[in-house]
This record gives C-alpha cells, structure tokens and sequence, in this order.
C-alpha cells in the first residue's frame, strides 16, 4: 500500500490550468471568423486577404494535424509585418480602412497564438467587431442576412470554446444559438425602436470613414459629372403626397457655383439660414418625402425650390438644403416645394458673385457675346441667342466628349461641340456673364425613374445633372437647361432617350430591349431596398420621434422613450416566462390539471413531494388542512383514475379541469 | 347479497387482522404475495406471529396447509417425498412429501443444507417437482411462506443473493405497537381464534382472483415510473449492481395484486411505492462507498429519489 | 444559503436556491456591447444598433438559459472514503437531471478550486468527485459546495449553494520513527515476528480441532495413517501486539496518535494480530480491514480529556500488556 502523505505529494494550489480549445471549437471559431472578413476581401489589400486565408488555413492545419503553434518570434516577427502592411498601405493605422485592415491582421495573428478558453473569447469577441466592421462598407439586405447567419456561427463558436460544453456535438449548438438568436429577435426589435437614440457623431470621424461613396462633387469641371452617369446607384428615392410633377420639372436642386476660374467652377462658402429663404410661390405646392442614401456631404436634395427644412438642416441663400451632419446614414425627411416661383432681388454680394470671370480668358465667347448684345443688349434676347446658338449649331450631346485644352469655353463653343450636361452648363453660364447678366451653375439630379409598383421615383446617380440660372429682372433667379436645347429628350424622358451610344450607361438605366424583365424584377428589387431605407436604415433620432409621436404617444422625449422601453420589455418578458411555463407545463389537460392544482396548493406552503403519488399528497393535504379534504380528495382520485386507468373519458377530464379551476385553498 | 371478489378478500385481509394483530399491512402484503403468484419470505425474531400468519392465511383462504420445519439434517426428500418400495404390489410406490399442498410454511428455512434449500426453491420457481425421472406439479395455487431468522446465524445457511430473487417479496413483522400488543394480552388464545376462521374464499375464487392480477391496467405514466426506479438504481453508486429486469417484472406484478387488493383496476405510484420495500428490499445491496447503509435506508433513498412527474 | 442546514436527503435546486451573475467575461462581453453602442451612434449606423442590440438580447436570453440549466437539478451527496490527514478527501456528488432534455456544463465547486464539470444525459445523472485536502483528523465536512454553471455563452453564471451532512473520516496522518512495540507474549514468535513474514508462510502442524478449515488439513499426512494435523502459518502463530498510547508518553497528544496510527498500518501490513489501547478505549487485537478500520476510527475520533482519561487508564489497566507499559503520560 502506497500513501501519498509525504510532503511531496501534497497537492499545491496551482493555478487553474488552460482549458485548451477543441477542434470543435476551434473549427466553428475558423468558420466563423473567416465568414466575417469574406464579405471585405476585396476591399482590402491582395496581400492581406491572402495572409488572413493563410493563417487561418495554417491554424486548421495545426489543429487537425496536430501540429504544434509556430514559436511566439515568428509570430511577433508576422504581426509586426503586417503592421508595417498596413502602414504602407494606408499611411496611418488609424482610420476606416486602416483600421479594418489593422484589426483583420492582429485576428489573424491572434488565431496563431490561441491555446485556451482567454483566447478564444477574445478571438470571438474578435470577430464581432470584424462582423460589425462590414456595416461600414454596406448595409443592404443580403450582406445583413448575411451577417446575421456569421453571427449564428460566431455565437456557436462561443458555446464551443468552452470546454465544459464540449458534450453539445454536432448541430444541437447551432440549434441552440439558432433558437437564442430567435428569441432575441423580439428583444431587438423593441430596443432598435425605443431605445432612445442620439444623434451622432459623438466625436470626429477618421477622415476616410465614408470614403469611396459615389455622389456629386463640389465643384465641376468638363467630366466631372459625366463620370457619375456611369453608376446605376440610386441617390435617393422620393414618394410624393399627390400628382408626380412632369420629368421636365423634377430638377433636384443641389450644390449651386458660383465661382469660375478658367476651368473650373466652385461653391463660395454660403453659411445656411435656419430659415427658409424666402420667396413668392407662383401656383400649388407639391410635397414629397425623400430618402437620401448615404453620401458623406451635409447636402440634402429638394424640387425647386424648397420651401421648408427639415430638421437640423439650414438653407444658403441660393436655395440649397445643408444639414448639420454629413448625411451617412439613410436619411429621410418631407419636404415642399413650388415649381413656379418668383424670387427676390439679389443682393449686391449676388450681382458681383454673378458677374465674376476670369479676366481675358475665352475672348472669342467674348467677341460673340459683345456681337449679341450689340443687336439686342436685353438680358432675354442674350439668352435666348445662346439656347438659339446650341440648337441651331451642329453641337452634340454625348457621354464621349473629346478632350478640352486652353481656353475650354473657347475651345468648347468653336472647336469639339460634343459635350455632356456640364459643358453645356458651364458655356451658357460664362456667356451670360461675359454679357453682364448674372449667372451661375447648379448641380443637382434631374428627372428620375418611377417604380410604378413601389408607387416612388428612383434618382439615380446617373441622373446627375447640371444647369444653369440666371437672373432676370422682375422675374428672379431663372432655370434655364442648356443641355435641353442640343438634348430636349434628356429632360423630358431621361439619359437614356437623349444618347445615342447608350451602352455606356449602366444596365439599369436603359430601358426596353430583351432584359426589360429584368430590369422590372430589378425594380421589384429595388421597392424591397426602398422600404429597408425607409423604415430601418432611416430610423433615426427623428424618425424615431416622428414614428413615435406617430403612434399616439404625444410628443415622444427621452423619458417616454426610456418608459415605453422598458414597459416592452418587461411585457415580452412576462409573455415569454408565461409561454415557458405552459411549455413546462405537461401536454396532456388531465397532467396540466394536476400540476395547476399542486401550484396552487405550493403556494399554500402545501407542496407535493417530488414523489408523492396523488392519493398520498391528498391523504396528508386532508389530514393537515382537514376543511379541504372533500375538494382534495375528489381531484386527486378523479386525477389517479385518468392519469393511470385505462381510459380517460373527456367528459371527465373537463370535470378535473373545472375542478382545479374552481378549487381555491 | 352477493359478495364480490373484492369483498371476499377484503374480509380474508379482516379475518386473518384477528388473529394478527395490528400488522394489516404485512398481511395484505402477503396476500398481495399471494395473488401475485409469488413467494413470501418473512425474516424476524421467532415469536412474532409467523406461523400463526401463514396458518391463518391457509385458514381464511381455504388453503390446504403444511408446515415444513427445517433442520441441518433434513434432506430433499423429506420435503418432496421419494418413492418407497412396496413389498406387496412389488413396485415402487411415490409417497409425496409436504410439499404438494397450496401454501407451505418453511420455517427457519435457513437452518436447513443449501441442497434442501435448493430443492424446495426449484419446486417454488418450478410449480413442479421431479423425482426419479417423473415430473409431478404441485397443487395450484401454490404458496411458499419462508421464514428466516437474522439474528440466529452460528451453524446456518442463509440464502445466497441468486436464491433471493426467487421469493417475490421480503417482509418483516417486528413488534405489535403497545395497543395490539395489550389486546393480544388480553384476549384468547391464539389457538382458538385460529380454529375459528371462516373460509373466505374458494381456491376456484383465489385462482380467479390470481387471474385478474394480470389484468390490472398499468399506464404508460405509471410504466415511465417503473422504469425510472429501475434506471435509478442502476446508475446510482448507492446501489451495487441495479435491479434486474425480474425485479422490474416483479415490482409491476406486486404492485397489480396490491391494486387489485385495493380495489382498483389500475395500478397507482401509490401502489408501487407500497410493495416497493417488499419487493426490492431483498434485491438491492449496498454500493462500496455505502455499506453501512440499511436495506430499507436504501429503497428510502430509491423511493425519494426517483421524481413523480404529474 | 445562509442558514440553511445541512441536509441528509438529496437537494433540489429550485428557483429560490439559484443565483445569477456575470462572469468576468460577462463584463468584457457587455463592455464590447457599449463600445459597439457608441460606435453606432458615431456612425449613425442603424444596423449596428440592430446588431449590437441583437447581441445583448442574446445575452440576456443566456440567462434564462442558465437558470433553466440548473433548474430543478437533483444533488446529492455520496460522502467519501475515509483518509489520513494530509492526504486528499474525495467527496463523491450525484447530480440527477430529472428532465428529458440535456444539460451540458454542470459543475461542482469547493471554495476557490477549480470546478468539476460534467454533462448530463437526458433523464440521467452523473457522479462529480471534489477533492478536498483533509488538513486534521476527524470528522471532515465539505460545508458548502457550489453547483455551478456558465452554459451556453460563458458570460454568466447561474449558482446554488449545497450542503449536505455526509462527512468524511480522516485517521491521523501516520508519522513517527518508533519501531513497532515488542509483543506480549514473547516466545519464537517474537523472534519470527521481525523477520517479516507473509501470512501465508508455512509454519509447522499441530492437531485438528474442530472448526479449522478443511482446507488447511495435511491430508497428504492423513493417508499416511496418522492423526489429522493442520498446517500452521506464521501469522497464526505470532504473538499478540498491543498498541498502547502510554507507549508514548513523552509526545503531545497528536504526535502520539500519528505514531499509534503508523503502528496499526505497519502491524497491519505485516499481518500480525494488534490491539490497540487508548484512554476510554480499548479494542481487543485482531487482524484484517474491519479490524484495522476500527482502530483507525478510534485514533481518528479520539479526544482526549485530563481527568476522563485517567479514570479509564485504570479500569482498562488489568487486561492491558502491564508487562511492557511504559510510565503513563
């Protein structure tokens, strides 16, 4: 006989050991993280997508191999390549981009060096910020649906890593995840309504955060617009109350440039009003609500002109929509416009913005103004001349214009006379200021594609446009579309109608031909898009408060928001608690009788023993509380002979059932 | 009138209290032994009204009765019987031993050689016995009461775990409570009372009761019980090795004849937990790290542990 | 739970016994979900409040989760064999799942140990063995013991406290450099006694007396027409040992009681018959493991008592080994 009581032998206290991972769970865990960089490798740089594959096929390897983990310097020696990656990549480590990257290598890195339970929950914890990270780049439908099901995966992998729930094999964790994710669902639903939400940013954004968006620019130069016609992204999605107004008149009012320097034309600082500018509308009003997609710039659409704001939002005194933060998110807001209008005399500061030129540039546009005006020095003869000019000479409207050099109105007017909305733009403006009328250029979208099965107009990237206005006495500020006069189609049915070598634009702008299918499920499609913005990307600050004042609930503030909250959720808890005790509850009526008449007793301090047969616990309720008897004793024979005879008669079961019903202790 | 089966065996239970005083539970307990088909071994301190049981049953229950006392030195054939020469007719003669009558009391039956022991459990587990080639059954019904005495070891052979199992249910009597006991001091003799039982039951009713036993309708909740006591006794460390499949198949049978007894035609929890000690008490040892644990601590710890679902 | 005794029938684990909260990694976990909470608000980016909020309604459900896992659980205790001081105690549990469903990741838990941690099949159950460090002889108790899980996501632990009365009994640690005393009864057997002997050696005859073993008979001297003889073996001839406390006297109680219990296992395992001899006990000499467990008992529950002692030195002073007592302590 051996008796370990030698000094020797006595246990230490150790500390725990490391619960190394399984390959179970280590699988799940691979699955799972790979799952969630997929989505962004092509986003990131060729060699980290292929260092992260490497790395997390090298961990598999160790694991099913049985290998051993490569030794902690070569590991360092990796992370620290990887950071230089990235730094060279990116310039900083810092940033949306950098950042994605720099947290997509250190996963990688971490993978090789997990032994345990700690690194693997940092591992998931990981890979939820890797989850998150994508929601950067996008959040339309498929990529959620499929986040939602990495998620799934990457819960499973955290049952899995620990190890004392290594008995759950096979699908019973994912069923179990499955079955959580399922009932939190609800959960997330009433705090994604209620929850009081702030409005963002909390504080500054990396600079690149919402890099690679799509949209108008801020300035424009021969080819800046044209380049967007090539996109079929939608810009916004707009639903009006009444009629839709007629494709000549849905000019999307934009970015309006004032400033001119030879080539280029640029946006003066204009600090917005929180007022609307004012004024004089010239017929009915039309009202609509927009639903802006994410575009990184503070600028909000609107019909000319708007006169409203929407929240938080401010209008320059050229009539153009500024919010206070750039729009990154979908956002929504009503609006109402005047399609005719009169407005007020510019100010001084307008009339010298209005005339400014670049000295001595383009003279022989110049030279032709100067002619004009000898015959007719009114400001409506000089523009009429010029729509006269472009219709009547061989110019041409095209997405392909040949290149400009020097003098580029110059250039443009006499020389190549194949341009896109923004040449058209551009000349008309410089020729109506070289003739002393005040002009000046506006970016914006123009016309739009109605879904008639969503019942909403679609503007499109490619609907970009430019334009012109100018300044005439006694009637304001007026819209005139050069473009229109070398390209009537274009405002009245769209890009597609005006261009001849449509096969630039992109598939979902054209229209009829073999695909129209297609391109009518696009637009089915695109009604599912149209209410995912509407309803869920939209749903911010205000659209909370407007849904929830909506609702009934008066003018919803941040305490409402907080009781209502928590008024749901204690009311799913309470449905929930109730539908797990009815599931706990038998199925059988006659077994579910019993157990509502052995609660109701329980709460009497006269609780059934966890083996107490029926006619046992009645003989001890009766001998303890003996007014009950009769009532026990009836229910608990009447229960024996259902439960454990040979037949239970349902008239008899309905007696048991309003037995324990009407029983009270 | 007429009384039924019911009745009739409810006044056997009765009648047999007369003269056993206070123990109606062991009483009905041997009589649901009895309608089960099985056999009985009471273990206790002589004295305690064993043979008076077992004649009083006969008695009641018009059974023909033999009581077999067992020594060291008696031998198979002096409980079965043997074939004896007969000089006159020149031919072997089978002259049956005590055996071929309906209830059997073995008394001290640990007292006799493992072959005697082992003779009378064959012809128990049997119904038949074989001498000599010929096989000859014995009565029916059939009922072998056994008794052992525990405390009274030096120069016995107490009967090993295999031949337990054989006897359906293991009962003690123990003491009357001082009530029972006063009336028992005051009344007649034991004798008397015993003389003047009626006979309750016809062995044709005993035979159709027996039949009924069978008939007892067990539900499936009640199956699930069984099964859960079962299971339970086989995985917990409490028990060294769990209860056989027989036993299961005991227990169920036990706990229809106690229904039966009770008047009912199905088979309650109640009733199992009833025959629970009896049936399984002698069929249940000790896991290594319990040994000091009682039989009867042990089925307590069974019977708590196995839950009732409703 | 406080003031809840120890209990001697099996523990359910009902709704009132179980407690929850966050593990450690509970509170990274909803440190990472805050984090995630701002970062949706800095981005305004709706689908990160629904996924961060999907998060923390999946961690809120883990608690029900919990909860349900130890729910109705049944635990009890198996006590434990008994052991000598210093050395390690194994309470055995048996958890009971009465459900029929699974349970995955119940654990036991003694202080600040690790947890054992077990599955449950559907409708089964399971044995756990806590090992605890029996540091003086005596009765030893687990006290309370936690039941613990952190199924499914490991962010919280749902617990219950048990405790039951089974105890264990721990002998004294068997320590001291004395030889065994010298037996009783001198003789060869004395001599033979230091040499070691197997019980089974073979020793010489004597005659048959009634009772001896069948086995044990030389028959082969029997066929040879002479007196039945039965073997003798070295253990049956060896004199009894008589362990006494006053043996020892000049030590402190418990050195002496180590020493006594290293007697009994060294006298034990040379298979020789002892007996042992304490104040207010004395227990007749004897051999094999009944024996020896009882010895040890006594030497494991011994309590020594000035004035106790002396009168029962004195009554159990004419059938001890006068001969080789030393000076009483």
């Amino acid at each position: 006989m051996r008796l370990p009581w030698s000094r020797r032998d006595r246990p230490r206290r150790a500390p725990p050991p490391v619960e190394p991972l399984t390959a179970s769970a280590l699988t799940w865990l691979l699955a799972a993280l790979a799952l969630a960089v997929a989505p962004q490798a092509t986003e990131l740089s060729v060699w980290l997508s292929v260092l992260f594959a490497a790395l997390v096929g090298w961990r598999g390897f160790i694991v099913f191999r049985n290998r051993a983990l490569p030794p902690r310097w070569l590991l360092l020696l990796v992370a620290t390549l990887a950071g230089a990656g990235v730094m060279i990549d990116h310039r900083t480590l810092f940033g949306r981009d950098a950042g994605v990257a720099l947290l997509t290598a250190m996963t990688a890195c971490k993978l090789l060096e997990s032994r345990g339970l700690r690194d693997g929950v940092v591992l998931v914890f990981l890979g939820y910020l890797l989850v998150m990270s994508n929601l950067l780049y996008s959040q339309d439908i498929p990529l959620v649906t499929y986040l939602l099901a990495v998620i799934l995966v990457m819960l499973t992998a955290q049952v899995l890593i620990h190890r004392q729930h290594a008995g759950l094999t096979a699908l019973a964790p994912l069923r179990l995840t499955g079955r959580m994710v399922l009932l939190a669902i609800p959960v997330m639903l009433i705090l994604f309504v209620l929850f009081p939400r702030i409005p963002g940013p909390l504080w500054g954004l990396p600079k690149d955060a919402y890099k690679g968006r799509t949209g108008l620019s801020e300035q424009m130069a021969p080819g800046s617009v044209s380049e967007l016609i090539r996109s079929d992204a939608v810009a916004f999605r707009v639903r009006f109350a009444d009629a839709v107004p007629p494709s000549n008149q849905r000019y999307w009012r934009g970015p309006v440039l004032w400033h001119f320097d030879g080539r280029r034309w640029t946006r003066p600082e204009e600090p917005p009003v929180k007022t609307p500018i004012p004024f004089t509308p010239e017929g009915a009003a039309v009202d609509y609500a927009v639903v802006l997609e994410p575009s990184n710039r503070n600028w909000l659409f609107a019909l000319d002109l708007p006169a409203r704001l929407p929240p938080r939002a401010g209008m320059t005194p050229s009539f153009q929509l500024l919010r206070d933060q750039p729009v990154n998110e979908v956002y929504r807001y009503e609006m109402r416009s005047y399609p005719a209008y009169r407005t007020a005399e510019p100010t001084a500061m307008e009339r010298s913005r209005g005339l400014q030129l670049p000295p001595r540039a383009n003279p022989r546009a110049r030279a032709l103004v100067a002619e004009w005006r000898q015959r007719d020095p009114q400001p409506e003869a000089l523009v009429r001349s010029a729509l006269t000019l472009f219709r009547e000479q061989p110019f041409y409207y095209t997405l392909n214009p040949p290149e400009l050099g020097g003098e580029i109105v110059d250039d443009f007017l006499f020389r190549t006379r194949r341009g896109f909305c923004e040449h058209y733009a551009s000349a008309f403006v410089f020729l109506m200021r070289a003739g002393g009328v005040p002009a000046r250029v506006v970016l914006g979208y123009q016309g739009g594609e109605m879904n008639a099965l969503g019942g909403y107009l679609m503007v499109r990237q490619s609907d970009a446009h430019a334009w012109a206005e100018v300044w005439l006495e006694g009637r304001g500020w007026v819209r005139v579309d050069p473009t229109g006069a070398v390209a009537p189609n274009r405002v009245q049915q769209g890009l597609y109608a005006a261009l001849s070598d449509s096969r630039l634009l992109p598939f979902l702008a054209r229209h009829g031909g073999d695909s129209e299918w297609l391109r009518q499920l696009a637009l089915g499609w695109d009604i599912l898009n149209n209410s995912w913005n509407e309803w869920v990307l939209a749903y911010g600050p205000e659209r909370q408060k407007e849904f929830l004042s909506g609702l009934g609930f008066g003018p919803a503030d941040w305490t409402g928001m907080t009781v209502a909250m928590l008024i749901a959720l204690g009311g799913f808890g309470v449905l929930y608690a109730g539908w797990r005790w009815r599931s706990r509850l038998a199925r059988d009526p006659v077994a579910r009788a019993w157990q509502r008449f052995c609660a109701r007793l329980a709460r009497r301090g006269l609780a059934r023993g966890a083996a107490e047969g029926p006619l046992d616990f009645a003989g001890r309720v009766a001998a303890g509380r003996p007014e009950l008897a009769a009532g026990v004793w009836e229910i608990a024979r009447l229960y024996a002979a259902l439960r454990y005879g040979p037949v239970a008669p349902p008239e008899q079961v309905r007696q048991l059932r309003q037995l324990t019903r009407r029983f009270r202790a | 009138m007429v009384a039924t089966l019911e009745d009739r065996l409810d006044q056997a239970v009765q009648q047999v209290g007369t003269t056993i005083l206070g123990k109606e539970r062991a009483i009905r307990l041997a009589v649901s032994c009895l309608l089960a088909r099985g056999h009985l071994l009471i273990e206790d301190l002589p004295g305690m009204g064993k043979t008076t049981l077992a004649h009083a049953l006969a008695c009641c229950l018009g059974l023909q009765y033999q009581r077999i006392q067992f020594t060291s030195d008696l031998l198979p054939a002096d409980i079965l019987g043997a074939a004896v020469y007969e000089r006159q007719r020149e031919t072997f003669v089978f002259h049956p031993g005590p055996i071929f009558a309906q209830l059997i009391l073995a008394d001290e039956i640990n007292r006799a050689t493992p072959k005697t022991q082992s003779a009378l459990l064959e012809a128990m587990e049997e119904g038949q016995v074989t001498i000599e080639g010929e096989t000859r059954k014995l009565p029916e019904p059939f009922f072998v009461i056994a008794t052992q005495n525990p405390a009274y070891q030096i120069g016995t052979f107490p009967l090993p775990e295999s031949q337990l199992d054989r006897f359906l249910m293991r009962i003690e009597l123990g003491y009357p409570d001082a009530q029972a006991e006063r009336l028992l001091l005051e009344g007649e003799d034991r004798r008397d009372v015993l003389a003047r039982l009626p006979v309750c039951l016809t062995p044709e009713q005993l035979r159709e009761a027996q039949a009924r036993v069978a008939g007892v309708h067990a539900a499936p909740p009640l199956l699930d019980y069984v099964q859960g006591l079962l299971a339970f006794s086989r995985q917990s460390s409490l028990f060294r090795g769990g209860l056989s499949p027989r036993a299961g198949l005991a227990l169920l049978r036990a706990a229809r004849a106690w229904a039966l007894l009770h008047r009912r035609g199905h088979v309650l929890p109640e009733d199992v937990q009833a025959v629970l000690p009896a049936v399984v008490g002698h069929r249940l040892y000790p896991g290594e790290e319990h040994l000091e644990q009682t039989s009867a601590d042990l089925v307590g710890r069974l019977r708590a542990a196995v839950t009732l679902p409703a | 739970m406080r003031g809840q005794r120890p209990s001697a029938e099996p523990i359910r684990l009902t709704r009132r016994r179980i407690y929850i909260l966050p593990t450690g990694q509970g509170y990274a976990f909803a440190t990472l979900l805050f984090l995630l909470f701002l970062w949706s608000i800095n981005y305004s980016n709706s689908m990160g409040f629904a996924f961060t909020f999907l998060l923390a309604a999946v961690a809120l459900n883990s608690m029900w989760q919990a909860h349900d896992n130890l729910l109705g659980l049944i635990v009890d205790s198996s006590g434990a064999e008994p052991v000598f001081a210093g050395q390690e105690a194994r309470f055995a549990f048996r958890v009971e799942n009465p459900d029929p469903r699974p349970r995955y990741g119940i654990a036991l838990q003694w202080r600040d140990q690790p947890p054992r941690h077990t599955d449950l099949p559907a409708s089964g159950a399971a044995v756990v063995t806590l090992t605890v460090l029996a540091e003086r002889r005596g009765w030893l108790r687990t006290g309370r013991v936690r039941v613990l899980t952190r199924y499914p996501l490991g962010l919280l632990q749902a617990w219950s406290w048990v405790e039951f009365e089974r105890a264990c009994l721990v002998y004294p640690q068997p320590r001291g450099r004395r030889p065994l005393p010298a037996a009783l009864s001198g003789g060869a057997g004395a001599g033979l006694g230091d040499q070691g002997f197997g019980s089974e050696d073979y020793a010489g005859f004597r005659l048959y007396a009634p009772g001896d073993s069948p086995r044990r008979i030389a028959w082969k001297a029997a066929t040879r027409g002479g007196p039945l003889l039965v073997k003798q073996f070295t253990d049956q001839v060896r004199p009894e040992l008589w362990l006494d406390w006053r043996l020892l006297g000049i030590d402190s109680v418990e050195p002496r009681l180590a020493q006594l219990c290293q007697w009994v296992l060294k006298a034990e395992g040379e298979g020789r018959r002892y007996g042992l001899l304490l104040p207010g006990a004395r227990i007749a000499p004897g051999r094999g493991d009944a024996h020896r467990r009882r010895c040890l008992e006594a030497l494991a529950l011994f309590t020594y008592a000035e004035d106790v002692s002396h009168r029962h030195e004195t009554a159990v002073e004419p059938e001890g080994p006068t001969k080789t007592r030393a000076a009483a302590g």
